[in-house]
């Protein structure tokens, strides 16, 4: 479904990434850790248009997306929930989710935020509300149904857990879970390791702006090393 | 002033200088080859370049974008209109003048003064206003401040009509207007004035931190910078400036009208400024004369003189007009820094004058011998809530100045809105900041910084434009305090210590992103804190140059006598650097000891990678 | 008490102009973060085009529309020709920018057409006066506050019932998240400029029936007002640039009718200093729109 192939992203003048390549099967979920300043989140906005590359290719099946439009990137079937929600706050929760669906023809865009509201019933209580005043959990859940409504093939979402108390982001892994089950395919970027590795098919592991480890989440889970990842090794100082 | 800075000082004149003399030599040899229609062009030209001078002394340094000036203009022409014209004259012009004006019998030079203190005091007023706008470079709240202060003053001299005679004729010192000649000296003399005036203040410690606030007022702010001052300062000399030259244009011309200071000369004038370069004093002239030179020359082919039909369409009166306004409007689209971005012909010339090795520098106070008492940074039970979201819950963390803590946790901990709060960026909704028992609660950015907490900015914000040895010298220029404890011979230890001093004299922008990220270190230590605060220090860092950093940290702030207070996700360079180490998890303190204590700890690990 | 009601209408009147074109400038700062100083120039066009019209023999019923699609139309193409280029550029670059296209379209007239004013006929009615309720009014004002309103409630219904306007919505607050929703950013600007530009031809045709002349400099004063008004309102606030827009008018109107007589002509001076007032006192106007800076 989606290959990234030795991508090199400056951020200003940081090699935020340096030749980093993973790729996701359809109906597959893909997680991506790692400490914070490792490069996943650039690495996101790359392949969703927001950054341009100094090189590599992003392919979405199997058609080269590399420096398109990030609107033209989402009408090819690849939508990201970002980084901190960026919800509309001055809008409602019901133009939210029109806006979601700008790309789809407007009955379909009906269809989608009934079945967006089945999956996600508070909004469907709160449609009249200003997005700005939805709880941190309510928001995550608007940012998901409203990427979701642009019925993307795959759908990116970057630390869908951040901000939420514990209980609120239990919230966020079952519906990662359950969106699995529906057959979504799934790359997300998730601080909390040991609970998304639970959920998701695969990881990747990041560390300054490079893929240091990957495999099976069975297999990342039970590696010594990936706390050493987050925060250096400690070795150097044991008394 | 030390020997070695009024040589400095000198040698900057040189510029300044030196254009003055190409500028009149050349007016002067184009004049004696036309008739007096050349003489007033240039006589006109010379003004115009004074009035520019002035505007460029607002608007470079500040980065404030003003349609003001042409406005103080109106009024200092104004002023002086009526102050210099004769009572005989006036009397059969404004013969209802109030305060009983029409009576007023000065000179011209006692005119100009009269012109520069009332200007002076409007735009005292009217700098307080921007003040309170909070003004910063492209600002739009001040832009339309001081385009209304220019229909304001239109709109008064268009109708007070017992004061201006109005709009239709305005006054006038004779009936043909024939002084020409006469003001000659006196515009040689301004116009070397404002030449120097301008190029000195850009060097001036007032003009640095004013530049330093243009290219970003908040890291300005975090090292003890009050823009606002600058900016008056810079207000009130730019004024003066423009009142002289606005003077002298009115006695030249002979006359004063409304539509005299107004859209159009704000729109000759910016343009001026704006296609030599409005950072630049040489680029100001440079601007002048492409301007003044181009709009002669439309001005000539639009003409009766030039008769070509097929290119009849295009030149017709209004080309000048065309000129200028997509001259600004190009340059705007393809080059907005000008012509000269802030090259000055004097910066040129210093390269082939050559340097004295023994170089004699300020003594720093800051030895073994005067290392500061101990000092302390408390800050207790803050809480912060952004809408419904609470980032910091009762956080609290300590710290001395002879110690180095860290401050560590995942992603949206609240590690940077900790440092927000502390340096005043961010309101606490409760809480206690001590700094040696005196509370810093409430103190606006600068203040915090010169009470000794000084900060660096996770996404690098340095003061582009200007090079890197003066990014280090502004923050120390920024504080009483840094100047009088730190001497110039820190600088240069600061630039050893962070490894930059071959690269002192590259723009702050052009550096890569390891030397920027020690440059904002630099930059922080020389404003003189009790404390640095740091912002993630090593993030994009390699391992090689973090590990470097242990060092570079710990010995700048071992220079300056300062404590550290550092947020970083690198666990070996916190390891490495810090003495204590607190661990932030939703907006708690979750776990405090020593790097060692606190790798071990089971609730870190879980914060961290989740799971329980 | 009477008088104090025929001044209301009078500065709703001239404060619903006044709100279209602030309503104008504020939807273009949503999107792009440009104050246009150049919004006056539609007027200039609009003016020069009614101008034009008249010549040609047309009457003002079918003048107007027209007059509204030019303004239109001249924003989209203004937007195309320069606009475009300093997308994202520093805040000082587009203030020049928005202030060179002022200065070129000023210029283009006065090579064209003429630097002197251009005296059309205005309509014949709007001296009439009308009873109601036993206190006369002017035509006019019911005129154009009826039409201000109509439009207002059209533009706000575009801006909240269609995907245009929603998007627009999304846009001005979060550029990049609407681009990430499949927002196109040519096309929303573009309809940006479009919308901005019929609102300031609605304010245009009023200006005109009013003033009857057109001149290279005819958008100075409306450009000045709106940019006033949307400031008052709280840049980039869409019901701050109306209610600015009103109480401009209404503080116009009220300035005019208790100034002593040698006075007046000053209304415009003391008007701008209230506001410079305002601004030391309240920078962000009366709504301030939440934008919040990374740090």
């Amino acid at each position: 479904m989606l290959e990234v192939e030795s991508l090199t992203t400056r951020y200003g003048s940081i090699s935020a990434l340096r030749d980093v390549g993973l790729s996701v099967g359809a109906g597959e979920v893909v997680c991506l850790i790692g400490p914070n300043g490792a490069g996943k989140t650039t690495l996101l906005s790359t392949i969703s248009g927001l950054l341009n590359p100094v090189s590599g290719s992003i392919r979405l099946e199997n058609e080269e997306i590399t420096s398109w439009s990030p609107d033209r990137i989402l009408r090819s079937g690849l939508a990201l929930v970002p980084e901190h929600r960026r919800i509309f706050g001055d809008l409602t929760v019901d133009e939210n989710l029109l806006v979601g669906g700008v790309t789809v023809a407007s009955a379909r865009r009906l269809e989608l935020k009934e079945e967006v509201i089945s999956l996600f019933p508070v909004l469907g209580e709160k449609l009249a509300t200003e997005a700005g005043y939805l709880s941190g959990g309510e928001a995550q859940q608007l940012a998901i149904g409203r990427a979701l409504m642009s019925e993307p093939k795959i759908l990116l979402m970057d630390e869908p857990a951040l901000g939420l108390a514990p209980v609120l982001a239990e919230v966020v892994f079952e519906l990662i879970d359950q969106l699995r089950q529906n057959g979504q395919t799934l790359l997300v970027v998730e601080q909390n390791a040991r609970r998304i590795l639970e959920v998701a098919d695969r990881g990747y592991v990041m560390r300054s702006g490079n893929i240091v480890i990957s495999g099976d989440s069975d297999e990342l889970i039970s590696r010594d090393d990936l706390f050493e990842t987050y925060i250096g090794k400690t070795d150097s100082n044991h008394d | 002033m030390s020997k070695e800075l009024l040589q400095s000082r000198l040698i900057t004149l040189i510029g300044p200088i030196s254009i003055f003399a190409v500028l009149v030599l050349g007016g002067l040899l184009y004049a004696s080859f036309g008739g007096s229609a050349r003489d007033g062009l240039i006589t006109q030209m010379l003004i115009n370049a004074i009035i520019v001078l002035g505007i460029q002394i607002y608007v470079g340094n500040t980065g404030v974008l003003s349609f003001g000036h042409i406005g103080f203009g109106a009024i200092a022409g104004y002023a002086f209109a009526i102050c210099a014209i004769s009572p005989t004259r006036k009397n059969s012009q404004i013969p209802d003048a109030p305060f009983g004006l029409s009576e007023v019998d000065l000179t011209p030079f006692q005119s100009v003064l009269i012109s520069i203190l009332l200007t002076v005091i409007v735009a005292f007023i009217i700098g307080l206003g921007l003040a309170r706008s909070g003004a910063r470079s492209g600002s739009v709240a001040a832009t339309v401040i001081t385009l209304a202060l220019l229909f304001v003053v239109h709109e008064v001299a268009k109708n007070w009509i017992d004061l201006t005679r109005g709009g239709k004729t305005g006054l006038s010192f004779s009936p043909l207007g024939n002084v020409t000649l006469q003001g000659r000296g006196w515009i040689y003399i301004a116009l070397l004035l404002a030449m120097i005036t301008a190029r000195l203040f850009k060097e001036t410690r007032l003009g640095r931190l004013a530049q330093a606030a243009r290219e970003d007022d908040l890291a300005a702010r975090a090292v003890g910078i009050d823009p606002a001052v600058q900016q008056m300062v810079s207000l009130l000399l730019s004024v003066t400036i423009v009142s002289i030259g606005s003077s002298l244009r009115v006695f030249e011309l002979g006359s004063i009208n409304p539509r005299l200071f107004f859209f159009k000369f704000t729109l000759l004038t910016l343009t001026m400024l704006i296609v030599g370069g409005r950072n630049s004093v040489t680029g100001a002239i440079v601007g002048v004369v492409i301007i003044t030179a181009g709009s002669e020359f439309t001005r000539y082919l639009a003409g009766p003189s030039v008769d070509m039909a097929a290119l009849d369409w295009i030149l017709r009166s209004g080309l000048t007009d065309i000129f200028l306004g997509a001259s600004m409007l190009g340059f705007m689209i393809f080059k907005p820094a000008g012509l000269l971005g802030d090259w000055e012909l004097d910066n040129w010339l210093k390269k082939f004058i050559p340097k004295k090795e023994t170089e004699e520098r300020e003594q720093s106070r800051v030895g073994k011998d005067q290392i500061r008492d101990l000092q302390s940074l408390k800050v207790e039970g803050v809480v912060v809530d952004f809408g419904g979201f609470r980032a910091l819950d009762k956080a609290e963390i300590r710290a001395t100045t002879d110690e180095v803590v860290g401050l560590i946790g995942p992603n949206g901990a609240g590690k940077t809105t900790l440092l927000n709060v502390i340096t005043g960026v961010v309101e606490s909704n409760e809480g206690a900041l001590t700094v040696n028992g005196k509370s810093i609660e409430g103190l606006q950015p600068h203040m915090i910084a010169r009470a000794g907490l000084v900060r660096t900015f996770q996404n690098l914000r340095l003061f582009h434009l200007l090079s890197v040895r003066e990014n280090i010298e502004v923050a120390r220029l920024a504080s009483p305090d840094a100047k009088t404890r730190l001497g110039t011979d820190t600088i240069e230890q600061l630039l050893h210590l962070t490894g930059l001093n071959d690269l002192s004299n590259r723009r702050a922008r052009e550096l890569d992103y390891g030397n920027a990220r020690r440059l904002e270190l630099a930059r922080a230590a020389a404003a003189n804190p009790l404390f640095l605060l740091l912002d993630e220090p090593t993030s994009g860092m390699s391992d090689h140059e973090s590990e470097a950093m242990i060092h570079q940290v710990r010995s700048v702030a071992s220079l300056i006598g300062a404590g550290v207070v550092v947020i970083d996700h690198d666990l070996n360079f916190i390891t490495g650097i810090c003495d204590r180490v607190y661990v932030l998890d939703q907006g708690r303190i979750i776990s405090t000891g020593s790097p060692e204590e606190i790798s071990r700890d089971e609730k870190v690990r879980v914060a961290y990678l989740g799971g329980s | 008490m009477t008088e104090l009601i025929q001044q209301i209408v009078d500065g709703l009147g001239r404060g619903g102009i006044y709100a279209l074109i602030a309503l104008g400038i504020a939807v273009i700062f949503g999107v792009m973060h440009l104050v246009n100083f150049a919004h006056g120039e539609l007027i200039t066009v609009s003016a020069y085009s009614a101008y034009g019209l008249f010549q040609a023999g047309w009457d003002w019923w079918l003048i107007a529309p027209a007059v509204i699609l030019i303004a239109g139309m001249t924003s989209v193409v203004i937007e195309f020709l320069a606009f475009r280029w300093v997308r994202g550029a520093p805040d000082f670059t587009m203030l020049m920018t928005s202030f060179g296209i002022h200065f070129v379209v000023q210029a283009l007239f006065v090579m064209y057409v003429s630097a002197n004013f251009r005296q059309f006929p205005r309509p014949d009615w709007i001296f009439n006066t009308v009873k109601i309720a036993g206190i006369s009014f002017e035509v006019f004002d019911v005129a154009v506050i009826f039409f201000t309103l109509l439009t207002l409630i059209a533009t706000f219904w575009i801006l909240q019932k269609t995907m245009f306007g929603i998007s627009l919505r999304a846009a001005a607050e979060d550029f990049d998240a609407a681009r990430l929703m499949g927002v196109r950013s040519d096309r929303i600007i573009r309809g940006a400029f479009a919308l901005s530009g019929l609102l300031a031809g609605v304010a245009a045709v009023f200006w005109l029936m009013r003033s009857g002349q057109a001149g290279p400099t005819a958008g100075l004063t409306p450009m000045l007002k709106g940019v006033l008004a949307a400031l008052i309102g709280g840049l980039g606030s869409l019901g701050g640039a109306v209610l600015g827009g009103v109480t401009l008018g209404l503080v116009e109107v009220m300035l005019i009718s208790r100034l002593p007589e040698g006075l007046v002509g000053l209304t415009d001076g003391i008007v701008f200093l209230l506001i410079a007032f305002l601004f030391v006192f309240r920078p962000q106007g009366f709504i301030s729109v939440r934008r919040a800076e990374r740090v």
